[in-house]
Order: C-alpha cells, then sequence, then structure tokens
C-alpha cells in the first residue's frame, strides 16, 4: 500500500504509488475476468453441445413393439440366410450381406434373382439397429420396415409377400418356431420382426477408435489420432458424420452420380420433396473399411478414393449440399483421414449361417 | 500490492489450469466450435483466418448451411462466450513518428472477448469487445469501445438473402482485417482523410447480402461513415460490394474469387465545415493454388479537398499483395507488401512490407512470428517516418 508521506516529495511519491497500484489493479480485474470467462466457458460445455460426439454405442434401441428373444434371434437368424425367401431360391438376405465381408458385399452394385443387378451398393446390416432410416433413401423407418422390402423387391429377391408366407408355412420347422415366438403360423409382421430381431443383434465389437476412447490411446496410431482430428476439423466429415455411428442420420446430396445423364435422385423419389433431389442418407462409418466399394452407387473403390471425391468438393449440380467444399487436403492428411476410418473397425459378431428347417 | 498482484496472478493461473485440467480431452475451444463439438480447423483454415467452411457458416448467419433447422439458439448450447489474447516479445523501433514509444518487451498485445450464436432459428448475433485497459509497462492500451455487436437476419427468402445491423465489420473489406493472419495492418484499409472512416474501421448501421448462383455474391450497405460527422448527421454512406467465385470454393482456400466495391461518403473535416464527399473505388482478387493463396486488394480513393484541407481533391491510390503458404493445419507462413499513393500536396507515400509465420501447437494456440518495415515519406520536418516492427509471442482464443 502507498503510505503517505509528509512533504510536497512524499505526496509525489504516494501519488506516484497509488498510479501503480491503480494499474496492477486494473491489470488484476482484467486476469480474473478472463479466468471467469474460461471458467464459465469451460465448466458449462459438457452435454450442451450442437450435435452428439462421435462417441461410444450404447445399447441399441429396441422398438416396444419386437422385443429381443433368444428364440425369436434364432428365427430371425435362420430367415435371413435362407434363399427360400427369394423367387427362384437363389438369393438369401446373406447373398448382398454376407458376414463374411462385414456384412455387406464387394460388388459395385447387387445382382439380385435371374441376374437382375440393381442400381446401389449393399449397405451393411452391422450395427444397422442404431440407424434411424434404412436404405440409401430412407424409405424404411426401422429394421422391422426395411426387412421385407427386399423380399418384394422384383430386382432383389423378387417374390411375393404372400408367397413366401405360403412357401414358409409349409416348412414345419418354420411354422412350429413361428407358433413358438409369436403364437401364430408364419406372417409377414412375423417374418419382419424376426428378421429385424436378428440383425439387430448384429453388433460389432469396440473399434481402436472406442478403446482410445475409453483411454487406451495406443490403441490408434500417431496417423489415425491425426486423421480423427482432420475428420474433426479440416476435412469436415463431422458435419454430417457426427454422432457414435458416424451419421447425422439425414440426407444430403454429395453430388455422387450427378455427371451421369440420367442421376439417381435418392430421397426425393420418397418424399417428392424438391429439396431432396440427389439426397441420399448419411452412411454410418463403423467399420467401414470392410464394405468397399463405397457411395451409394459404389462408384468409388478404395476410402482413399472417397477421400479423394470429398477432396474436390464432390460433383456440382443444382442441389449441391452446400456443405460440400474442395478441402485442400495433402497427400500425408488424406492418408490420415484412410487410417483414422480404418479405426472405426470393431469386432466382429461371431454368427454364422444356422441350419436351416426343413 | 506486489504481493496481492502475485497471489491474484497465481489464483487466476491455478484456476485456468484447473477447468482446462478437469476438462475431457476437448478438441475445440472458442465458442462456435464448442457448440458443434469441431475442431477450430472446421472453420479456419489457420486460425483466425476462415475456410471456405468457415465463410459459409458466416455468411449463413452463424448456422451450418443446410442444417438451420437442426441449430440451438444460444440458449440451448454452451455458454457462449470466448476470449482472445496476444502476447509476446514485442520490439518497435519508430522514427520521426511523433507519439509512437519505442518498444523492447515482453506485453500482452491484446485482449478481445467474444460472444456469438443464434438468438433463433436465421437469427445470429456477434459481439467483439476489447476491453479497457490503460496501457502500461507488459500490456498494451486498448480503448475499451465495442468493436463489433451485431445482429443477422439470415434466409430471407427462399433461404437466401440477410441483413447484419449494428456494429459489424462490412463487406467492403474483401480482405478480413479482424481475421488476417499477420498482425501489421493493411495500409490502405488504414488510410483515410484526418478523423474520416478507414475501412480497417468495423461500421455501424446495416448491410444486406445476397448470394446469386454461379458463385456471385452481392452486399450493399448503409452506414453511419466517417466519425467526423456530428450526430444530428443524417448518415449517407452507401457501399456496394459484388465478387465471384469462379470453382467450387469461397475463394479463401478454394477456387478463385474476384471482386469489386464501390463506397460512397460524406463527412465533414476534422477541423469542421460542411459535409464533403469522398468515395473509394476498388477491386480485389483471391486466388487460391494448391496450398498457396494469393491475395490482391487494388484501391483508390478520391476525397473532397476540404477533408485534406488541400488546394484540390485528394485522390490517392494503394493495395497490398500478399502471399500465404498453408501447407497444413499446423504451419503458415505469409508475406505481404502494401503500398499507398499520395498526390503531390499531401506527398506521404507509405511502404511496408510484412513477413511472417505461424506454428500451431494447438488448433486455437499459435506461435506467431512477424517482422514488419513500414516508411513513410515526408512525415514530419525531419524526415521519413519509419517502423521496425518484431513480433515472437503466442496468439491463443479460447
Amino acid at each position: 500500500m502507498a503510505r503517505i508521506v509528509a512533504g510536497p516529495q512524499g505526496l509525489l511519491v504516494a501519488t506516484a504509488r497509488r498510479a501503480v497500484g491503480m494499474r496492477r489493479r486494473r491489470i488484476a480485474c482484467v486476469l480474473v475476468g478472463v479466468t471467469a470467462l474460461v471458467a464459465v466457458a469451460c465448466l458449462t460445455t459438457a452435454g450442451a453441445q450442437q450435435f452428439l460426439a462421435n462417441g461410444l454405442l450404447g445399447p441399441a434401441p429396441v422398438p416396444p413393439n419386437n422385443p429381443q428373444t433368444d428364440q425369436k434371434v434364432r428365427l430371425g437368424q435362420q430367415l435371413y440366410f435362407d434363399t427360400r425367401l427369394s423367387i427362384d431360391n437363389t438369393v438369401s438376405c446373406a447373398t448382398c450381406h454376407d458376414p463374411a465381408t462385414g456384412w455387406a458385399n464387394h460388388n459395385r452394385t447387387d445382382t439380385g434373382v435371374k441376374g437382375q443387378v440393381g442400381g446401389r451398393n449393399s449397405g451393411t446390416i452391422l450395427d444397422s439397429a442404431y440407424m434411424r432410416y434404412q436404405f440409401w433413401d430412407g424409405r424404411a423407418g426401422s429394421l422391422e420396415e426395411q426387412a421385407l422390402g427386399p423380399i418384394a423387391n422384383p430386382i432383389e429377391m423378387g417374390e411375393t409377400l404372400d408367397n413366401v408366407v405360403r412357401k414358409l408355412d409349409a416348412i414345419p420347422g418354420y411354422h412350429r418356431q413361428f407358433e413358438r415366438v409369436f403364437g401364430t403360423g408364419v406372417t409377414t409382421d412375423g417374418i419382419a420382426k424376426a428378421i429385424a430381431a436378428f440383425e439387430r443383434a448384429v453388433i460389432s465389437g469396440p473399434s481402436p477408435y472406442d478403446k482410445y476412447l475409453m483411454g487406451d490411446k495406443k490403441a490408434m496410431s500417431p496417423a489415425a489420432v491425426r486423421g480423427m482430428n482432420l475428420f474433426n476439423g479440416k476435412a469436415h466429415c463431422t458435419a454430417c458424420h457426427s454422432g457414435p455411428m458416424f451419421s447425422d442420420q439425414s440426407f444430403h446430396n454429395i453430388g455422387v452420380g450427378m455427371d451421369k445423364p440420367t442421376p439417381d435422385v435418392g430421397r426425393s423419389k420418397i418424399t417428392s420433396d424438391p429439396a431432396d433431389w440427389g439426397r441420399f442418407k448419411t452412411p454410418a462409418l463403423r467399420n467401414i473399411a470392410l464394405t468397399d466399394p463405397y457411395l451409394h452407387d459404389g462408384s468409388e473403390k478404395t476410402l482413399a478414393d472417397v477421400v479423394a471425391f470429398y477432396d474436390k468438393g464432390g460433383i456440382p449440380n443444382r442441389n449441391l449440399d452446400p456443405l460440400m467444399l474442395p478441402l485442400n487436403l495433402t497427400t500425408t492428411e488424406k492418408a490420415d483421414l484412410v487410417a483414422f476410418m480404418e479405426a472405426l473397425t470393431g469386432a466382429m459378431p461371431d454368427i454364422r449361417a444356422p441350419e436351416l428347417p426343413e | 500490492m506486489q504481493m496481492r498482484l502475485s497471489r491474484i496472478v497465481g489464483v487466476c493461473a491455478g484456476c485456468v489450469w484447473l477447468v482446462f485440467a478437469s476438462l475431457p480431452a476437448a478438441h475445440a475451444i472458442p465458442s462456435f466450435a464448442r457448440k458443434y463439438g469441431f475442431n477450430c480447423t472446421m472453420c479456419h483454415s489457420n486460425f483466425p483466418r476462415l475456410n471456405d467452411f468457415g465463410q459459409r457458416y458466416r455468411q449463413n448467419g452463424y448456422q451450418l448451411p443446410g442444417r438451420e433447422n437442426d441449430e440451438k439458439t444460444v440458449l440451448e448450447t454452451t455458454t457462449p462466450f470466448s476470449a482472445r489474447i496476444t502476447g509476446g516479445y514485442d520490439y518497435e523501433k519508430f522514427e520521426n513518428t511523433p507519439g509512437a514509444e519505442n518498444l523492447k518487451q515482453f506485453r500482452i498485445t491484446s485482449v478481445d472477448l467474444l460472444s456469438g450464436g443464434l438468438f433463433a432459428t436465421n437469427i445470429g448475433y456477434l459481439v467483439v469487445f476489447p476491453p479497457k485497459i490503460e496501457g502500461s509497462s507488459g500490456i498494451a492500451a486498448q480503448p475499451g469501445t465495442l468493436e463489433m455487436g451485431s445482429v443477422i437476419f439470415s434466409r430471407l427468402s427462399k433461404g437466401r438473402g440477410s441483413i447484419r445491423a449494428g456494429r459489424f465489420e462490412p463487406a467492403y473489406d474483401a480482405f478480413s482485417v479482424k481475421r488476417r493472419l499477420s498482425f501489421s495492418p493493411y495500409e490502405i484499409y488504414d488510410f483515410t482523410f484526418p478523423g474520416g472512416i478507414a475501412f480497417s474501421d468495423t461500421v455501424d448501421g446495416i448491410e444486406l447480402a445476397d448470394r446469386g448462383g454461379k458463385g456471385m455474391s452481392y452486399a450493399a450497405g448503409w452506414i453511419n461513415g466517417s466519425g467526423t460527422n456530428s450526430s444530428d448527421d443524417s448518415p449517407q454512406d452507401l457501399y456496394l460490394r459484388v465478387a465471384k467465385v469462379f470453382g467450387a470454393g469461397e475463394g479463401q482456400t478454394a477456387g478463385q474469387r474476384l471482386g469489386m466495391v464501390g463506397y460512397f461518403g460524406k463527412a465533414r473535416p476534422l477541423a469542421g465545415g460542411s459535409r464533403e464527399s469522398f468515395d473509394r473505388i476498388g477491386i480485389d482478387g483471391s486466388l487460391n493454388f494448391d496450398h498457396w493463396n494469393v491475395a490482391v486488394q487494388l484501391l483508390r480513393g478520391s476525397d473532397d479537398s476540404s477533408l485534406w484541407g488541400t488546394s484540390s481533391d485528394a485522390d490517392f491510390s494503394g493495395g497490398f499483395v500478399e502471399g500465404s503458404y498453408l501447407p497444413s493445419t499446423k504451419l503458415v507462413g505469409f508475406g505481404r507488401y502494401d503500398w499507398v499513393s499520395t498526390p503531390d500536396e499531401i506527398n506521404q507515400d507509405i511502404r511496408r512490407w510484412v513477413l511472417g509465420g505461424r506454428y500451431y501447437f494447438a488448433d486455437q494456440l499459435a506461435a506467431h512470428l512477424e517482422y514488419s518495415h513500414r516508411r513513410q515519406d515526408n512525415a514530419t520536418e525531419a524526415g521519413d517516418a519509419t517502423e521496425k516492427s518484431l513480433f515472437a509471442g503466442l496468439d491463443f482464443a479460447f
């Protein structure tokens, strides 16, 4: 504290000291203010973010009208691997969503009954329980809704639902199981629920990324860690690939196929909304390294190709998502992003084709 | 008092350390990044410069383009406060520069407090307030005036168009003064008649902006203008900017952006008198080649003679050329040459060159090294004014 000393010189000293004191008080005020700001800003962060973080998966959601039971899952597993759901007994769900190839397959687009080729790439069944929409255009709002789609699709399994019900009900092993699980014979509703219940059980184990989040900082390579930071920054991936499934569960036009004369218009065919023209579901990225080729038309063979596609800013078109911009990534940064996406690969569930009922 | 200040500094440092130590591995710090859980590099090629994504975000009223309906308001998300602090070793040597003091010391050179977010869908705001600081050893003076405080109403019609009102950085600054990499000013943006509005100033008024097809963008503003106007002078300053980006992007790190600007204002001379006209016409380009950016600004000004106290109207011109190399989000280098050519009667041409670089320890923490040399012809009777400055320090935001 400044002391007032008698005499003019003493007063000057005291005044000077007071001025210094004032200055220090101001500095102290600034420091206290900034500290308070940091504290308020940082401590109110948790739980108030705009988007779900790319965090750990919780338990898969189960709809109340289709609770999981072991018997139902087993029945669904049989149906999933049974080619008799198709018109010519050649195609099962597993034909396009093969456990050996990440519960998808490596074809650009898939071949259904009678050698017919579809227009879209097969999405993986792995962890599909966490997705709000099924199919690239999101036309199914649940796994139950999704399960019947391919059966009745003339290109995929080409069968009518009535025929499938008749065929399966005539198989005693199925009839007995449906009676046990649903209290009825074979029904379309039962088929849908059983397949959905099985698909809901196809869950991948923790990935290196999950282990990293849980504290094992060596679980991911340095390249993957760099890739993670790019994913959430310069590469802009998190703007859409957000949440534990790395999907905002929404639809975007990134320009895939828009350089073709008659492009697949995706979501707008379902909603008839011009705003949805060329939009497709943001796919989940867990286990993405297993499910090449990529994008809804399978046009990109590798993850590196996908990164290159985004680096260019997609393909321009009249409804290109405004989030699509050239990224200006370096060669190393591209490789780091691929390393990160590879680190999203979890342990595969030990599920094999079961013995089918006769 | 010395003891008490030390204790306060110690307690503050301890609190900051405790807060940061208690946080989960946070990726992003300032309020927008914190809101989304993004890294700073989502919007900044190298903080503080915006990348194309950040530019779109800003133009869209601080909303992610295309996801406006998913946005949360300022009451639903993290507390929207941030701060930016710059400090380090500051060497400044002046010659023939009245009022300027030579410096050789460590000091905090700037403190900004920021807040931004959304009040509601399509209604955003931004406040930037550098608190008042009395200059003293170790800390640079700040006047404590509100730098920005604006509300932006975006997507006015068919998802397009915005109105920004309040105090804001105007669209005629083709290159943001607030988000440039160098600390040294753009000379031509600072150059104006005594007491007049400089391009580097934030402005009070209203600005309409829109985007057309094929990379076109437009902005027009109506602002108070020069501080020499009296408080009952109605605003008469208008500006218009048109820009086009060739290729995908916004011209920040992708695409080639060309722009034109016109500013037409009225101001009173500093010494008083009737309002007189002045104008600025400029062209600019932001060109991107791989990881290089070349920014070019050319500006011509024409001021009524009474504003300068000259016998004839003062026509001046100037600009800058800046090259920056952004090899990664960790590193950026930049060099710039500024010039202002003044009429014979003023005869105070300015030349500045700047060389610098930034290394990012984290997205929001950069080591900054910059050397700048400035010369202004015939600034005093003793001769040319020169300024040599070297800054080596840290620039961080949280």
